[in-house]
């Protein structure tokens, strides 16, 4: 019970965060209404983040419906998944002085997963990326064969990983959202959420600390149909 | 000049375009803040966030009451944190913000009442 309060209290932070920001932008609308060029700007950030904001609540729905099963695993080109989601962030990842790099080194083309679940899996990783990485720096989407796994990695260049949540990610999944005092600007809401849709397909999700940053990866079993590519 | 510390870039920049025309300069973070601070670029006003990523605003507070250049800058908390002011206004602390409800008239106040 305490558990379930204390992930509802993080879900109401997390969300509390975009709204106030979209009240704020609505007032600096005003603010700048002589502006086209500004206001152009503003309107294109309510958008984003109003984007960002449904897909979390998407998200957590998701998770409430995982018990009943409702999500398909099927074969998926996970190179596409991770094109999409890129594409998606990258004009946010320039917007907040960042790069996104990509290397595809995987044969097997194919892995089991949902492609719903493994785009939020996918974008949650980059967004914490982009979120703890330093100004001017790059994050690094790698997709490779991993034993009998395709592990699809995503690694950030800023502060090391606490300790706690590493621990926690060792299990291989998060438990519950972090508190929110232990990581300022963010309460882990993202891995939590793709923590529980690797579970849901059978993927190992982990971490690997670094001295200068994080790296996030799942191990996704590769489909027996990627045979038909070789 | 306003100095401005939130994380977050797009509050920031709700902020100062609030704070215009008066000069404003964002910080993601307390250590940069500092850096400039130590360079001699001392600001009329600071707005500041509590939760930030490294040393937090508490620690900030710390450190800018603890010298005699900087013990005497106003600085308005904006945080979503229900803070008291009457407990931090021994670091120079002349108004909170509640980040989710504040208002551009709510910050062109203190400026108004800090700057003249």
């Amino acid at each position: 019970m305490e558990s379930e309060v204390n992930g509802i209290l993080v879900a109401a932070h997390e969300l509390k965060a975009p709204l106030a920001l979209l009240r704020q932008l609505a007032f600096s609308l005003e603010l700048a209404e002589d502006d086209v060029d500004a206001r152009k700007k503003i309107q294109s950030q309510m958008i984003d983040i109003s984007d960002r904001a449904i897909k979390q609540v998407s998200d957590l729905t998701k998770i409430a419906r995982l018990e009943d099963g409702l999500f398909d695993l099927e074969p998926v080109a996970i190179r596409g998944v991770c094109d999409e989601v890129t594409a998606e962030l990258r004009h946010l990842f320039r917007y907040n002085h960042r790069k996104l790099e990509i290397s595809y080194t995987n044969r097997s083309r194919l892995v089991v997963a949902n492609r719903d679940l493994l785009y939020s899996v996918v974008y949650n990783f980059c967004l914490n990326a982009m979120h703890y990485s330093d100004e001017e720096t790059f994050s690094t989407m790698s997709v490779k064969d991993y034993h009998d796994k395709v592990r699809l990695s995503v690694r950030d260049f800023g502060p090391s990983l606490p300790t706690d949540v590493w621990q926690s990610l060792k299990k291989g999944w998060v438990e519950k959202p972090t508190s929110i005092a232990m990581r300022p600007g963010s309460s882990g809401l993202g891995l939590y959420i793709a923590s529980k849709f690797s579970q849901y397909m059978d993927a190992n999700v982990g971490a690997v600390r670094h001295r200068d940053g994080t790296s996030f990866f799942v191990d996704l079993p590769i489909s027996k149909q990627a045979s038909l590519f070789s | 000049m306003i100095f401005i510390i939130d994380d977050d870039h797009e509050m920031a920049e709700c902020i100062a375009r609030a704070v215009r025309p008066n000069e404003a300069r964002i910080f993601k973070d307390t250590i940069a803040a500092i850096s400039a601070l130590d360079e001699g670029e001392l600001p009329s006003l600071i707005f500041l966030d509590i939760l930030l990523d490294g040393p937090d605003g508490f620690t900030f507070l710390n450190e800018l009451s603890s010298y005699s250049d900087t013990a005497k800058i106003p600085v308005v908390i904006i945080s979503s944190l229900n803070l008291a002011q009457k407990s931090l206004e021994n670091y120079g602390v002349v108004g909170v913000l509640d980040k989710a409800m504040m208002t551009p008239k709510d910050i062109q106040k203190f400026v108004k009442r800090e700057l003249s």
